[in-house]
C-alpha cells in the first residue's frame, strides 16, 4: 500500500464514524434520559449482530430484511429490562443500576457464547465483496451503507424527540423528571420507551456492525468503548454531537492503522478516550 | 481505639477457624480443598478492596484486573531478568501503586458512573499493550506476551498457600484499620455529604486517591501471590473481565459496604466456583443472574438477611467493637 495515500483511510474513517455514531446512539439516549451509562450497550449491539446472524443462518433472510423480526423483538426486550430490572435498580441507589447493568452484559455475552459458540462470526451478503469508487479510489459498499444508515437513524431519532408526542415526553423527562410527572407524563412508562428505542437502535447497529467486522460474543467491551468514546468526543445526550463524535474517532482509528499498523488501532481509540478523559472529562463538545 | 483486647467467649469459633486455615496444609487435606481455600483468600482480598472503593469511598472501579495483571507481570518478567521471586511480589505492588497514580489523572476527573466506564477501558487497553508488547524473552510463536514464572521450583504449594493466607486474613484487619482511622472516618463523612464533608476541611480528592493506592497495593500483592500459584501468566485472561465479575459478585453477594460482606460472599463464590466448575460455559452466566437475582431482591446482600437474625447481631457485637 502507498502510505503516501492520506485520502483512503480519511474517506474509510468518515464513513467508518457513520457506524460508530449508530452504535453510539443508543448509549447516549440512554444516559439523556436516564443518567444511566448502560455498561451492556455493547453487548446489546452484539445480540443484534447475532440475532442477524440467526435469522440469516436459520430463514436464509438478509439480514437488513431480518431487521424487520429482530427489531420488534429488541424493543420488547428493551421495555422489559427497563420494566423489570432497571426501573427497580433505581429505587435502590446509585451504584445498583451499573452493577445490573453489568450483570446483564455477562448474561448476555455468556448466552451469546452458549448459543454461538465463541467462534468468530460475520453477516455475509451477496453485496458484502462489492465496492464503489470515488475517483481511482475503491471502497467498500458495506462502509457506505454504515454510513448512511447511521444518518437516517440519527435524523429518524432526532425528529422523533422533537415532533412526537411521546419524543417531546421523552425529552421532557430527561430535562425534569419531577416537573414532566407534575405535566402528566408517566416517566416509568417514557423510560421503558426510551430503554427500548435504544435497543432498536443497538439491533440495527449490531447488523450493520456484523456486515463490517467480524464479531465474537465478547466483543461487547470494545464496541462499549467505542460507543463510550464516541460519546465523550460528542457529548453526551446530543444526537448531532453523537454523530460528530462517531466520525471523529473513526479517522483518528482508521489514520491510526495507516500510520502504526492495524494491530494498535483499538489501541489508540483507547488511549484516545483516556486522554480526552483526563482533558475535558465533559466531552469536546459538551456544555 | 485503646480498648484492650479482652478474650472474649464469642471470638473462640472464629480464631479456631483462622487457625485452623492456618493449619491446613499440614493436617493432609486434600489438593482440592487447599487450592479452594487459596482462592478464597486471594478472592477475600481482592473483593476487600473492592468494597472499599465502591462501598465506602463510592469508586465503582473496574480496573482492578489492571493492578493485579501488572503485579502479576512485573512478578513473571521479573523473574526472567534475574530478580527474586519475593522480591518481584512487592515490586508488583509498587507498580501496582504507582500506575493507580498514574491512571487517578484521567479518571479521578470522573465521578460516579464516568468513573466506572473510564476505569473499564484500562484493562482493555492493558490487553492491547500486552499483546503488542514484549519486553524480554524473544517472540513466541503466534504473539503475545504469555510467561512461564521462572525458578520458583523452591516454592511450595504450601508456600504460595501460606502467602494467600497472610494477606487474605491481613486484608480483613487492614480494613477494620481503614476505616477506624481518620481516613475512614473522612470516607464516611463524605458517603454522608461530599460537599459538607469538603467544607468541613477533609480533602475529598486525597482521601479518595489514598484508598484507590491502597486497594492497588493489595490487590496487586493478591494477584502477584495468584501467578505465582499458576506459574504462567498471558494478557486475555489477565487483563479479563471476570475478574472483575468475581470480585463484584463476592462483594455484592455477601454485602456491600459492610466489612463482613467480603468475607461471605468469597466464600460463597468459591463455593460456586467449586460447584461449576463443571459446567465451564454456563458458570458466568448463572453468576450474572444470581448478581442480578441478589442486587434486587436484597440490595445489602446476605449480610443484609443475616442482620435480621438475633443470633447474627449476637456473633458479630464482640467483632465490631
Amino acid at each position: 500500500m502507498d502510505s503516501g495515500d492520506i485520502i483512503t483511510p480519511l474517506v474509510m474513517g468518515i464513513l467508518l464514524g457513520g457506524l460508530y455514531a449508530l452504535i453510539a446512539l443508543g448509549l447516549s439516549m440512554v444516559f439523556g434520559v436516564m443518567r444511566l451509562i448502560n455498561l451492556a450497550h455493547g453487548d446489546l449491539v452484539v445480540l443484534g449482530s447475532y440475532a442477524g446472524y440467526g435469522l440469516m443462518t436459520l430463514l436464509g433472510l438478509d439480514p437488513i430484511v431480518g431487521l424487520l423480526i429482530s427489531i420488534p423483538l429488541m424493543f420488547a426486550l428493551g421495555f422489559a429490562i427497563q420494566k423489570y430490572l432497571m426501573g427497580r435498580a433505581f429505587a435502590i441507589s446509585s451504584e445498583a443500576p451499573l452493577i445490573i447493568a453489568f450483570g446483564i452484559s455477562l448474561v448476555i455475552q455468556n448466552a451469546n457464547q452458549i448459543l454461538w459458540t465463541p467462534l468468530s462470526r460475520a453477516l455475509n451478503t451477496s453485496y458484502s465483496n462489492l465496492s464503489f469508487s470515488i475517483g481511482e479510489r475503491q471502497f467498500p459498499l458495506t462502509y457506505l451503507l454504515d454510513f448512511m444508515a447511521g444518518i437516517i437513524i440519527m435524523l429518524a431519532l432526532r425528529e422523533f424527540l422533537t415532533r412526537t408526542y411521546l419524543g417531546r415526553a421523552i425529552t421532557a423527562a430527561s430535562q425534569d423528571n419531577k416537573a414532566a410527572q407534575l405535566m402528566g407524563i408517566n416517566t416509568k412508562r417514557v423510560y421503558g420507551y426510551a430503554f427500548a428505542i435504544a435497543m432498536m437502535s443497538a439491533a440495527v447497529a449490531g447488523v450493520f456492525l456484523g456486515m463490517t467486522f467480524p464479531f465474537t460474543p465478547t466483543s461487547g467491551v470494545s464496541f462499549l468503548t467505542i460507543a463510550f468514546g464516541t460519546v465523550i468526543i460528542g457529548g453526551l445526550g446530543s444526537m448531532l454531537g453523537t454523530f460528530i463524535g462517531g466520525i471523529i474517532l473513526g479517522i483518528v482509528q482508521t489514520l491510526g492503522g495507516h500510520f502504526l499498523g492495524s494491530a494498535s488501532q483499538m489501541l489508540i481509540v483507547y488511549v484516545i478516550v483516556l486522554v480526552i478523559l483526563s482533558v475535558r472529562p465533559q466531552g469536546l463538545f459538551g456544555r | 481505639m485503646a480498648l484492650r483486647p479482652r478474650l472474649n467467649v464469642r471470638i473462640i469459633p472464629l480464631a479456631a477457624a483462622v487457625l485452623l486455615l492456618a493449619f491446613l496444609p499440614l493436617i493432609g487435606m486434600p489438593q482440592s480443598w487447599l487450592l479452594y481455600a487459596f482462592l478464597f483468600f486471594i478472592y477475600l482480598a481482592m473483593a476487600n478492596m473492592w468494597n472499599l472503593l465502591a462501598g465506602y469511598s463510592g469508586l465503582i472501579s473496574l480496573c482492578q484486573p489492571a493492578f493485579l495483571g501488572l503485579a502479576g507481570y512485573t512478578l513473571a518478567i521479573g523473574t526472567w531478568v534475574g530478580i527474586p521471586w519475593w522480591a518481584g511480589l512487592l515490586g508488583g505492588a509498587l507498580v501496582a501503586a504507582l500506575f493507580a497514580l498514574v491512571i487517578s489523572i484521567p479518571v479521578f476527573r470522573l465521578s460516579g458512573i464516568y468513573f466506572a466506564i473510564g476505569t473499564l477501558v484500562v484493562p482493555e487497553a492493558l490487553r492491547m499493550v500486552f499483546y503488542l508488547w514484549r519486553p524480554v524473552g524473544g517472540q513466541m510463536q503466534g504473539g503475545g506476551a504469555g510467561y512461564m514464572v521462572k525458578g520458583i521450583g523452591g516454592v511450595s504449594t504450601n508456600m504460595t498457600y501460606w502467602l494467600a493466607f497472610v494477606i487474605g486474613i491481613g486484608s480483613i484487619f487492614l480494613m477494620r484499620r481503614v476505616l477506624r482511622s481518620r481516613l475512614g472516618l473522612g470516607l464516611a463523612a463524605i458517603h454522608d455529604n461530599e460537599r459538607t464533608a469538603a467544607s468541613c476541611g477533609v480533602s475529598v480528592f486525597k482521601l479518595k486517591l489514598c484508598t484507590f493506592v491502597i486497594s492497588a497495593v493489595v490487590t496487586g500483592l493478591a494477584g502477584g501471590v495468584y501467578y505465582l500459584y499458576q506459574g504462567y501468566i498471558e494478557p486475555s485472561a489477565t487483563f479479563n473481565v471476570r475478574w472483575t465479575m468475581t470480585l463484584l459478585l463476592a462483594t455484592v453477594i455477601g454485602g456491600i459496604r459492610s466489612e463482613e460482606g467480603p468475607l461471605i460472599g468469597s466464600i460463597v463464590v468459591v463455593f460456586l466456583y467449586f460447584l461449576l466448575a463443571r459446567y465451564a460455559g454456563y458458570s458466568l452466566l448463572i453468576q450474572g443472574i444470581i448478581l442480578i437475582g441478589i442486587m434486587l431482591a436484597s440490595p445489602q446482600g446476605i449480610v443484609g438477611i443475616f442482620r435480621r437474625s438475633r443470633y447474627y447481631r449476637y456473633l458479630t457485637r464482640s467483632v465490631s467493637a
